[in-house]
């Protein structure tokens, strides 16, 4: 089948089911059966056509349809790398003409180039781009709903849509209190009596159907603009599912937390939006050819890394002449020789320098809104809140699925990220997965011990990409999505069988619920890692490799940055640390709550048959496909944008030094890395043993010992008190000030003004009254007088009125005569003058 | 071809006005009659821009094509100021027009529960839409300014009589602020008129301005421009279009009063005309309290339509007529759209009264429409290109008819609850979800329209004119940016005191009874917009697009000959005045 006509349509009607089936349980949801459960087989079964047709996309069309990149990791395989590494080659003898410095090229060019003869032909990435139709336009500027689609993208589908499967099924059996009225223990009425209501089955599963469109939406995006609309129609998802119980005041408040805090990541993102828009002109990925003239136009990727350049990163002129909007304002002319000069500027002050800033707030823009979105650090304080929200939707949407969109948007806009910004994404990534990791450490929620770990995770990942490991990231993005959602299904599963999330209520349910208990185990060992070196392991046992290897080839490369390695390797061993003390708490020992415990019982079989299914997938999903050397890890190979696979130097920061990420595939770091993972693995483990599995160490006394650094963490560093007090306090403030300034101020104005008016008004009236009056009707009497006295005149003798009248006109005609004869000649003449 | 657009124009504007008289002849006591007869009106009218609007070639389809005026008649009125009866329509006001005929017909199937003075509330109802259509069709500067008071008459009784106890002061405090900024319009457009001569213009431009018929026979046109050349004194106008070719084509309103130039000076005094309707901070605290004070189908009216006519008139008047003012003006302008935008969405979040929230949420949306219509970036160092530009003015007017659709469903939404529980106080609310669950899911989508969720339609104008700004300004965009948080916070806050949590904590809470299909009919259609605006946003570009860009392109070309490469931008406007000075032409010093 020919993907390039096909998988838009296939893809296309996979992220389309979902919604249609929102609409219909929109409209007729209540009368979906008895109580609604029809809505949920409705869901269930537009979700599984997505992921069928989601997996017939990626093994039927796509996997057969392109070849794979030569074989990339063993750095021994000979003559392994293809031409990416030609054109990195290229661009490290341009490099070293340009800057002197050589350290890393030739240790760089020994390592990976000695043998390799060169021969091989260009690997291009297969990626298939276009548009559905146009939002709006306005002259060249255009937004558009369309697809890009490459091996990632039909990964995240395959991988989206098979979660999200597994968890429709296994909300159907969660959610089943919902198919009738439903007392709502948590909320306490004013009569003292708690809150009985309808249950809302339907509602959840037409959230679940939005829900999976908007994130299949997110991931086939075409452009950034599209991924923008996406992310925010997942954020409301989001929204109404941890508000799902709408009647508690602690699940509405997170839910108005997780969109607000999103909105403060969204509001980077929008200035990312504005600074690309403004200077490329274009939100599209890749090249598609809009206007129907045979060419494509260039897309952002192809701006930044252009085949002419070899794909390496160079400012686009688009960027270089919005930095030059002075210059050419006075009349200099944006020739392509005028823009490299302007290009290589790079003194303070300079063209090229404000050019590659703009790149730097580009970047750390749309960075801010996966900071926002991924709960990364300082913005992650929404998702542990957000496990307000019923179980499914944690394992869906706060772990596996949305809060990677962060994560993805990361690794699908990496091209675009010079080398400062990857640095500000390890620092947060790191920063995130240290704090996050301290905090789960002695949070007693089970389901809050897990939102920790993911956040945790989330900055695992972006410290890989941010220190250049866009596989390493990418790959344990999709390696967590399936053992994270088994581990929250599997403490829902739990919570559904003692009603309660607080660990210390349980204990030695594995006994009681087998299933749940040794599925949660193989999700613990697969986040921890576990494996035997250089042999075989869980999935999470490749991708954190690729991870540590990856930082660790960055610590080389930038010893000042070693520190995020570091952290990265105590991280792992906190990571083991909690996973395996929830563990203990949960399913081993002995059960602490002995009335909860007699009414545990293992979850129905539509519940733990995913949790079955997920565990296998847990462990295998790192593996090639059985007699094949495809696997995700090789997907991702042909999923790597162009360019990418080569050490990048910043400009800015001239000493930072990106390495190609098959360096991290090199003995020296390879086998240490995996060294590194799995003792900090075992020590955490034997951590979680000692103190919770086999009781030696007592935690509260060692709590009690560390007072202060347990209270610290219990109150998870002080976030939420901080951020009240630095953020939210200030607005509200704020918004009473400017309410009042509307009231006092502006209204104090305008009817001090209006009572000015009357008053002025009255003052008139006054004058009026008494002066002007005054004036005409002394003027009256006046005239009165004078009509009195001159009535003596009128005698009713027609002699004497006679009289008058002659003496009058005689009067009349001396003063015409004498005094106003000048301004009465002429009209007199020209009495004269007439006929 | 003529008569027959005046005779359909002058139906859309007329008709609800020959309603209002002919309702005049009701017995008073009828009122389930006249309110029948009210909304059939206005269901005509609006079907009259529905058939305008429908695809199609015919003599009173819109042309979606055409980026100039069309449908365009002028018969004299007044010949001794050249006062004519000329309207005719664009990608501008089309829009526009057809946004005022839907939220008028469903305010007026909100006004059922009016029991009041019902045939004086219809008829003033109904005269209050004739002024408004004829504002937005109207092409004569005067007849814009008959119109412009025709329409606030109506508005002053409407919160006057029919409002809520502080209906007085809300009543007159629009009247004042209105007729202030109706007195200022009023000498900008003398100020216009007395500078302003047809004689400075050649034959394209007039004919382009409707004043030489353009479909008159070549000799015809001679004959006119021959009688518009030989005139003595110079030829005064209140042509909008005319006046456009002046401001931009020639030096007609450059002359310096005050230190200034007189478009200046008119761009000034018609600004603050159209902002305190729009109504931008610091002229807008006639807003809230209209709102709070006005029934629901006023607000409604309020809200959707009246607002629309300030941003109408900067797009129309202020820009076109004065280009060399609003250049120098532009960035006052977007400033005056963000501190709006901000300042409103902070008041906001500070409101316990339902409905003031919504009022201060309007202002704060407004501001999206002044700033796009101001991202003046075809400027020199952008090589002239309007595409920025266009995208903001898109998305201003975008705006406009998105915020006519969510702003009265919002109004609305409000209003079904007042009427139920006679109380607004935010403090009060709570678990509505429970007792009227339909009618709560209605107001998440309209809250979410204003909210500026993708896929619906408040998103689609705050987001184009968000991302037009960075080419203008980076200062204001980022300031621009930052609002979505607040107005993500004030929303949500909303929504959860008012339908979430478990119960409702306010007075009669039995009277929460679910929605009615009367109210049905009403919120469900403007939903249904909000939607669909969203989704499919080229339903209104079609249809705008083509008149924007061309005012956009009008002005980057203004710019482009005015402002050339090479000049100092910061010192262009002192020469500017200067050189104007010196080369005013002959006529213009002889006037006095």
């Amino acid at each position: 089948m020919d993907p390039v006509s096909t998988l838009p349509v296939l893809l296309g009607l996979a992220w389309l089911v979902p919604l249609a089936s929102f609409t219909l349980i929109v409209l007729f949801g209540p009368r979906m059966g008895k109580a609604g459960i029809g809505a949920g087989y409705l869901a269930t079964g537009a979700i599984l056509t997505s992921a069928i047709l989601s997996s017939f996309s990626l093994f039927f069309v796509w996997i057969p349809a392109y070849d794979m990149p030569e074989p990339s990791h063993p750095v021994a395989a000979d003559s392994a790398h293809g031409g990416a590494h030609e054109a990195e080659v290229h661009d490290e003898a341009a490099h070293k003409e340009e800057h002197g410095d050589d350290d890393h090229g030739e240790q760089h060019a020994e390592s990976s180039h000695g043998e390799h003869d060169g021969g091989h032909a260009h690997f291009d990435k297969p990626e298939i781009a276009g548009e559905w139709y146009t939002l709006g336009k306005f002259g060249s500027l255009r937004i558009t709903i369309g697809y890009y689609i490459d091996s990632l993208t039909v990964m995240m589908f395959a991988m989206v849509t098979f979660i999200a499967t597994c968890i429709h099924f296994y909300a159907i059996g969660y959610m089943h209190d919902e198919l009738h009225d439903y007392v709502d223990h948590e909320v306490t009425l004013e009569d003292g009596q708690h809150l009985h209501r309808p249950g809302r089955f339907h509602r959840f599963f037409q959230y679940l159907s939005l829900f999976c469109f908007s994130m299949l939406g997110l991931v086939i995006a075409g452009n950034i603009a599209m991924v923008f609309v996406f992310w925010e129609l997942v954020g409301i998802c989001s929204y109404f599912l941890i508000g799902f119980y709408i009647e508690r005041k602690s699940a509405s408040n997170a839910a108005n937390k997780a969109f607000i805090v999103n909105r403060v990541g969204d509001f980077g993102m929008i200035i990312g939006l504005m600074v690309i828009f403004a200077t490329l002109g274009t939100f599209a990925f890749g090249d598609v050819d809009a206007d129907g003239d045979g060419t494509p136009e260039p897309g952002i990727f192809s701006q930044v890394r252009s085949p002419e350049n070899d794909y390496a990163l160079v400012v686009p002129d688009g960027v270089i002449k919005a930095a030059a909007a002075s210059e050419i304002a006075k009349g200099v002319e944006a020739t392509p020789e005028q823009i490299q000069s302007w290009r290589e500027d790079m003194e303070p002050g300079g063209v090229g320098r404000w050019a590659y800033w703009l790149m730097i707030i580009a970047g750390v823009g749309i960075f801010c809104g996966c900071v926002g979105k991924s709960a990364q650090f300082p913005l992650h304080v929404w998702l542990p809140d957000a496990m307000e929200g019923p179980t499914p939707v944690s394992a869906l949407v706060h772990s596996a699925t949305m809060v990677a969109a962060g994560v993805y948007l990361v690794g699908r806009f990496f091209p675009f990220f010079v080398p400062e910004v990857l640095l500000v994404i390890a620092i947060i990534g790191c920063i995130t997965l240290f704090v996050a990791a301290t905090i789960a450490i002695t949070a007693v929620d089970i389901k809050r011990v897990l939102a920790y770990s993911t956040v945790s995770q989330l900055g695992y990942m972006m410290l890989a990409l941010g220190v250049g490991g866009w596989s390493a990231g990418v790959f344990h993005l999709m390696t967590h999505a399936f053992f994270k959602s088994l581990l929250f299904m599997c403490s829902g599963s739990v919570i559904h069988a003692v009603h309660t999330n607080d660990m210390t209520h349980m204990g030695g349910l594995r006994k009681k619920m087998p299933w749940t208990a040794y599925t949660m185990l193989v999700g613990c060992l697969a986040i921890m890692g576990a494996g035997v070196p250089f042999t075989i392991g869980l999935s999470g046992h490749y991708s954190k490799d690729a991870i540590l290897a990856q930082a660790m080839s960055f610590e080389a490369a930038n010893p000042m940055l070693g520190w995020l390695f570091y952290v990265a390797a105590a991280g792992a061993a906190i990571t083991a640390f909690y996973m395996f003390r929830l563990w203990f708490l949960t399913c081993a020992g002995e059960p602490r709550d002995k009335h909860r415990y007699d009414h545990a019982h293992e979850s129905p079989k539509v519940m733990y048959v995913p949790l079955v299914i997920l565990a296998v997938m847990a462990v295998i999903v790192g593996w090639s496909i059985y007699g094949t050397p495809v696997g995700i890890q090789k997907l991702l190979e042909q999923a790597r944008p162009m360019g990418i696979l080569t050490t990048a130097h910043g400009a800015l920061l001239t000493d930072l030094v990106h390495p190609d990420e098959h360096l991290s595939h090199l003995e020296e770091f390879h086998v240490a890395s995996t060294w590194y993972a799995t003792l900090t693995g075992l020590a955490g483990l034997g951590l979680a043993i000692v103190f919770y599995g086999v009781r030696v160490l007592n935690p509260a006394e060692v709590a009690n010992q560390f007072k202060r650094v347990y209270k610290f963490l219990v109150n998870k560093w002080y976030f939420d008190e901080l951020y009240n007090v630095i953020f939210v306090k200030p607005v509200l403030l704020v918004s009473s000030r400017v309410a009042d300034f509307d009231k006092k101020v502006i209204d104090g104005l305008i009817d001090t003004l209006a009572i000015g008016t009357r008053m002025i008004a009255r003052l008139d009236d006054m004058i009026d009254r008494y002066f002007v009056d005054g004036l005409i009707n002394a003027f009256a009497g006046w005239t009165y007088a004078v009509a009195l006295w001159f009535r003596g005149a009128e005698t009713g003798r027609l002699r004497q009125y006679v009289m008058f009248i002659v003496l009058g006109t005689v009067v009349l005609f001396i003063l015409i005569t004498f005094y106003l004869s000048a301004p009465l000649a002429p009209s007199l003449s020209t009495l004269e003058g007439r006929p | 071809m003529e008569s027959s657009y005046m005779t359909l124009l002058s139906l859309i504007v007329f008709l609800p006005a020959l309603g209002a008289l002919a309702l005049a002849f009701f017995p008073r006591e009828k009122t389930e009659t006249i309110k029948v007869f009210s909304l059939v009106v206005t269901a005509v009218v609006f079907l009259l821009t529905v058939v305008m609007a429908l695809p199609g070639e015919g003599v009173w389809q819109f042309d979606t094509a055409v980026s100039d005026m069309q449908k365009v008649f002028s018969v004299g009125w007044i010949p001794s100021f050249n006062i004519d009866y000329f309207m005719g329509v664009d990608g501008i006001s089309f829009p526009l027009v057809l946004l005022t005929t839907f939220i008028t017909m469903l305010s007026m199937a909100a006004s059922w529960p009016i029991e009041k003075h019902v045939k004086a509330y219809c008829m003033l109802f109904l005269v209050l839409e004739t002024g408004v259509l004829g504002v937005f069709l109207a092409l004569d500067f005067f007849l814009f300014y008959v119109f412009w008071e025709v329409m606030l008459l109506p508005m002053y009784f409407l919160i006057g009589v029919w409002g809520g106890p502080r209906r007085e002061y809300a009543a007159i405090k629009f009247f004042l602020y209105t007729l202030l900024g109706g007195v200022f319009m009023l000498i900008a457009i003398l100020m216009l008129y007395f500078a302003s001569d047809l004689k400075l213009l050649n034959k394209d431009q007039l004919v382009a301005a409707h004043v030489i018929s353009a479909s008159a026979a070549a000799e015809e046109q001679e004959a006119q421009l021959a009688e518009i050349q030989s005139a003595d004194d110079p030829v005064h106008t209140f042509n909008i279009l005319a006046l456009q070719q002046l401001g931009q084509h020639t030096e007609a309103f450059n002359s310096e009063i005050l230190g200034k130039s007189l478009q200046w000076w008119a761009f000034l005094l018609l600004l603050v005309g159209f902002v305190i309707k729009v109504p931008s901070v610091p002229v807008h605290t006639w807003l809230p309290d209209a709102h709070v004070e006005a029934p629901t189908p006023i607000s409604m009216i309020l809200a959707g339509i009246l607002l629309k006519l300030g941003g109408y008139g900067i797009i129309r008047i202020c820009y076109p007529i004065c280009p060399q003012a609003g250049y120098d003006l532009a960035y006052f302008v977007c400033a005056l759209g963000v501190v709006s935008m901000v300042y409103g969405a902070f008041a906001a979040l500070a409101q316990k009264d339902f409905k003031r929230l919504v009022a201060y949420s309007s202002v704060s949306h407004m501001g999206y429409v002044v700033l796009g219509i101001g991202v003046w970036s075809a400027v020199a160092g952008n090589n002239f290109n309007p595409d920025a530009w266009k995208m903001g003015m898109n998305g201003a007017m975008f705006q406009m008819i998105a915020h006519g659709v969510a702003s009265p469903g919002m109004f609305f939404i409000v209003g079904i609850v007042y009427e139920r529980v006679h109380h607004r106080n935010l403090d009060q609310f709570g678990g509505l979800f429970a007792k009227m669950p339909v009618y709560s899911g209605l107001a998440f989508v309209i809250f979410f329209a204003g909210l500026g969720l993708p896929g619906l339609c408040g998103f689609i104008g705050e987001v184009f004119v968000t991302l037009s700004v960075w080419t203008y300004s980076h200062a204001l965009a980022v300031v621009a940016a930052s609002v979505v948080i607040l107005t993500a916070a004030y929303i949500l806050w909303t929504l959860q005191r008012v339908y979430l949590g478990p119960e409702y904590k306010g007075p009669h809470g039995d009277h929460l009874t679910p929605i009615t299909s009367r109210e049905l009919a009403i919120a469900v259609p403007i939903a249904v917009f909000a939607i669909v605006l969203g989704v499919y946003p080229q339903s209104v570009f079609r249809y705008m697009t083509p008149s924007v860009d061309q005012t956009v392109d009008a002005l980057a070309a203004w710019t482009e000959r005015e402002k050339p490469a090479g000049e100092e931008t910061q010192t262009a406007q002192r020469p500017a005045v200067e050189q104007t000075a010196r080369v005013r032409l002959p006529h213009v010093n002889k006037t006095p």
